[in-house]
């Protein structure tokens, strides 16, 4: 039997960065937000209500921040106007940059025909931004068909960022670990447990315990759904009915780094799970940690793959180190989503008793 | 005699008397459709001395550490305990069916009639996303423009005349560059007469690559089981010191 060894071997260092998971992370969060705001203020489902308000601005926080990371990864963010000047409608990645702007707009246009009748009850209070309340509430009707019509098209953005966000990593057969039907799935998946987790956290933020129950039933749901996918690509893999899965499980053989992975991702699942089952009135806990399997199967799928080899033997091992791309840039996108947050939530009330 | 180099190294040196008598000989059938570039590397030649490497990266510029063109080595170690050497010249394949050429969201990347895959650095936004769909790991990211960068076959010294830089300094001859689509041209009557042995990298990539390999061992063309003599160093730019 032979045995070879690479004496000298050229491994390309990682070409997509921090910055891409976290754009998939923010972009997946807001996404599935969006859709959780939909039952209780669209179709008005009292146990939704407070929650989806929660949602909403969520969506927000994430829909605002996310696209910064996807320009800040273009290493010029001017860079942005070749995907309007030159479009290739051939590539995934071309169709993204139309959704996003859909998908914002159908966000803003709802989140502000949501909230108009709250602004116009703070333009109404008096104080010294009531002029810029009555302004931004632009009347202040409440127009449930209106918010409908907006609710749709962020709704149809929502769906097709989902959609180009998953095949765009599947269609790349290069990367074996990319190259699964399973990805755009498990990509969907642990966005709604990302969304959840963050709905949670902000409820929590907010001292609203009551929503815990029905947060962490669905919670549970996405958990479950995350394994069951876990499993499926794994099973795929280890049976051979997927060459990609295959070849990807024999790229990770030996490696010891890919085992504990694998146990992480699975004992974290289990482990969401189990909270969301036991502590049904917990929020913080089993939101953390299903934020946590949001972010590590993108980590896992986006950077830790770049590390199987496409040629030769060399893995192009990722060490993130406290720069702007890798993470200072995570750090920062935290501090913005903070910002963002605390500037909502100064502009405009959240909480229960808000409720318009 | 075609107009455009199509010829190894030695090759090329040996027709040198021809060219001005091929200034008035007529265009032959192969200008006619125009030429097709391709590489032909003969690993039985190489000795790995990196010099096609070196020679890349001081005609191309590229920027410390990363190259467009490398020769992975390998010790090989029989059952019979014998070691031997064994080499893969990489660069970009400029396939005809190229991965990189659809996933480019703006159209940068571009395949000439030429057959020679090239990208558009105006064009380019530095995504990377071609830097993924590539197969062979041939592209990355150029440390100082922030865009794709990959060998283009000397597409510059081409045409004016030249040799790409790997071939001209190959001092095996390991690396025959040329015209397949004229029947006379150095590369093709090697192609011809290695019928049958001539492999390419990743032949189930469906991307019909243009660089052609005789004797490539079989369990190099694409990712190799084995061990790393980069994964067993310490990196200090990485790991610290």
């Amino acid at each position: 039997m032979n045995t070879t060894v690479e004496v000298l071997g050229f491994a390309r260092e990682p070409a997509w960065l921090p910055w891409a998971v976290t754009y998939f992370f923010l972009i997946g969060i807001s996404t599935t937000a969006f859709l959780l705001s939909l039952p209780g203020l669209v179709w008005q489902r009292p146990a939704w209500r407070g929650i989806s308000r929660r949602a909403l601005l969520v969506a927000l926080v994430c829909g605002l921040t996310g696209p910064v990371a996807l320009l800040a990864d273009l290493h010029q963010p001017g860079r942005f106007l070749n995907f309007y000047l030159h479009p290739n409608l051939g590539s995934w990645m071309a169709w993204g940059s139309f959704f996003i702007p859909l998908y914002m707009f159908g966000l803003f246009l709802y989140a502000w025909l949501c909230l108009r009748p709250q602004l116009a009850a703070l333009g109404r209070s008096g104080d010294r931004f009531s002029g810029l309340y009555r302004t931004l509430a632009y009347g202040g009707h409440d127009n449930p068909g209106a918010i409908k019509a907006a609710a749709l098209v962020g709704a149809i953005g929502a769906a097709l960022l989902m959609l180009y966000t998953g095949m765009e990593v599947m269609v790349v057969q290069a990367r074996a670990m990319w190259h699964s039907p399973v990805v755009p799935l498990l990509f969907a998946v642990t966005a709604l447990s990302g969304g959840l987790g963050m709905t949670s956290l902000f409820e929590a933020l907010s001292g609203n315990q009551s929503a815990a129950p029905l947060l962490n039933r669905w919670l549970e749901r996405s958990q479950w759904a995350g394994l069951l996918l876990l499993m499926v690509w794994l099973l795929l893999g280890l049976t051979g009915l997927s060459s990609a899965a295959a070849e990807a499980l024999s790229a990770m053989q030996g490696d010891f780094s890919w085992w504990v992975t694998g146990a992480w991702l699975f004992g974290s699942t289990l482990l969401a799970l189990w909270l969301a089952r036991s502590r049904r009135h917990a929020l913080v806990l089993p939101a953390l940690f299903a934020l946590q399997l949001a972010w590590a199967v993108r980590w896992t799928v986006l950077m830790a793959s770049q590390s199987l080899p496409k040629m030769g033997a060399t893995s192009p091992r990722y060490f993130l180190t406290l720069t702007p791309d890798g993470l200072l840039g995570i750090v920062g996108m935290l501090g913005l989503c903070l910002t963002v947050y605390i500037a909502l939530t100064s502009l405009v009330p959240w909480d229960e008793r808000s409720d318009a | 005699m075609s107009a455009h180099p199509d010829l190894s190294r030695r090759a090329f040196f040996a027709a040198l008397p021809a060219v001005t008598a091929g200034l008035t000989v007529s265009a032959g059938a192969a200008e006619a459709s125009g030429p097709h570039w391709s590489m032909l590397v003969d690993t039985r030649r190489c000795i790995a001395c990196q010099a096609c490497t070196m020679a890349c990266a001081m005609e191309n510029a590229s920027p410390e550490g990363q190259f467009r063109t490398v020769v992975a080595t390998y010790a090989v170690t029989g059952a019979d305990g014998q070691t031997g050497l064994s080499v893969l010249p990489r660069l970009c394949n400029h396939c005809e069916q190229p991965p990189c050429i659809p996933v480019c969201p703006v159209g940068a990347t571009y395949k000439r009639e030429d057959g020679i895959v090239l990208v558009d650095g105006d064009r380019c936004v530095g995504c990377a996303y071609c830097v993924q769909a590539c197969p062979y790991d041939a592209r990355f990211i150029n440390h100082h423009t922030g865009k794709a960068d990959k060998c283009t076959f000397c597409s510059h010294r081409i045409e004016a005349g030249l040799l790409p830089a790997c071939v001209e300094t190959c001092v095996g001859g390991a690396r025959i560059f040329g015209d397949t689509n004229d029947p006379q041209s150095d590369i093709s009557k090697r192609l011809k007469a290695a019928d049958g042995k001539v492999q390419v990298l990743k032949p189930e990539a469906k991307t019909a690559p243009r660089v052609f390999y005789i004797g490539l061992d079989a369990h190099m063309n694409g990712r190799v089981n084995g061990a790393s003599a980069a994964d067993m160093m310490w990196r200090p730019n990485q790991q610290g010191g």
